[in-house]
């Protein structure tokens, strides 16, 4: 349950408290094909994944957008979640474990602008990005 | 990809798409998020929904299970689908999504361009989905940004 948030409390440069996930594991990618309908078998079926040339399954993109989102709203409530965009940069796979960081970089009146980013156990960038909110004023 | 700027400002047929308390519990599962707003309604009416809600990213599931299937819209692009790949997705959110709630998706091309790199030509397709509830309120928009390598 995310903490009560005011505006008065969220400034630029502030961090966002991480986010380190479980690592990926193929079994969560079965779930995730099902639980989103994204059936692209490069998810789930290793032979496609190898002719592929990525060695194996990869994650779907949308799965580490997930663990992006869960990293926001555990901050801040969905409610006052106003924009939220990725781009993805690099494949994650299983055994891969995830890290969610990002910090404020803008505050316009009532707007509130992060940049956010997921990396792997090895520091590599999967996904950069950027979300918007507003939030309460406390007085 | 024929010829590109014919396609841009095409719009795919609407369809429905009804949320099921269910597909959300489902879906925050596999992504592994223990948020109780997304299974207990009681926790969400605390929150100041009006119950469970859907994650961010749930746009997702209603293009992917409601839609035409993203096989068939390649084909309507003429884009090849195995040489496809997901560059960007973007969200924007105005109303919160609700169990029972039915969700009609519109989407249509939104952006368009192709790019010589130095890897070879390719072709970037933005399809932008709204989704209206029956109270013909817009809850969201999603962005999806396909690149097509050629």
């Amino acid at each position: 349950m995310p903490a009560e948030l005011y505006l008065e409390n969220v400034n630029v440069g502030d961090e966002m408290p991480v986010l380190t996930k479980e690592p990926i594991t193929e079994l969560q990618l079965v779930k995730y094909a099902g639980g989103s309908g994204d059936f692209n078998p490069i998810h789930t079926i290793d032979a496609i994944g190898k002719k592929a040339g990525f060695g194996g399954v990869i994650a779907h993109g949308m799965l580490v957008m997930g663990f992006m989102g869960q990293a926001i709203t555990n901050w801040v409530p969905n409610k006052y979640l106003k924009k939220f965009k990725t781009r993805f940069v690099a494949v994650t796979k299983p055994q891969d474990i995830i890290t969610v960081s990002g910090k404020v970089i803008k505050k316009e009146e009532d707007l509130i602008t992060c940049e956010i980013m997921a990396k792997d156990q090895k520091g590599e960038i999967k996904t950069t990005g950027q979300f918007e909110f507003t939030l309460p004023k406390k007085s | 990809m024929g010829d590109l700027q014919e396609k841009l400002g095409l719009e795919f047929p609407a369809y429905k798409f009804v949320v099921e308390q269910g597909k959300i519990r489902e879906f925050a599962q596999a992504v592994g998020d223990s948020n109780p707003v997304y299974v207990n309604s009681e926790a969400a009416i605390k929150e100041g929904y009006q119950n469970v809600i859907a994650p961010p990213t749930f746009g997702v599931c209603i293009e992917m299970w409601g839609g035409p299937g993203f096989e068939s819209l390649m084909k309507e692009l003429g884009v090849n689908a195995v040489r496809i790949l997901h560059a960007e997705e973007e969200f924007e959110y105005f109303k919160e999504i609700n169990p029972g709630d039915e969700i009609t998706a519109t989407t249509r091309v939104s952006n368009i361009f192709r790019k010589e790199g130095k890897a070879g030509a390719m072709n970037f397709v933005t399809l932008e989905t709204t989704h209206t509830n029956q109270r013909a309120e817009k809850v969201s928009i999603s962005r999806m940004m396909i690149v097509e390598r050629l």
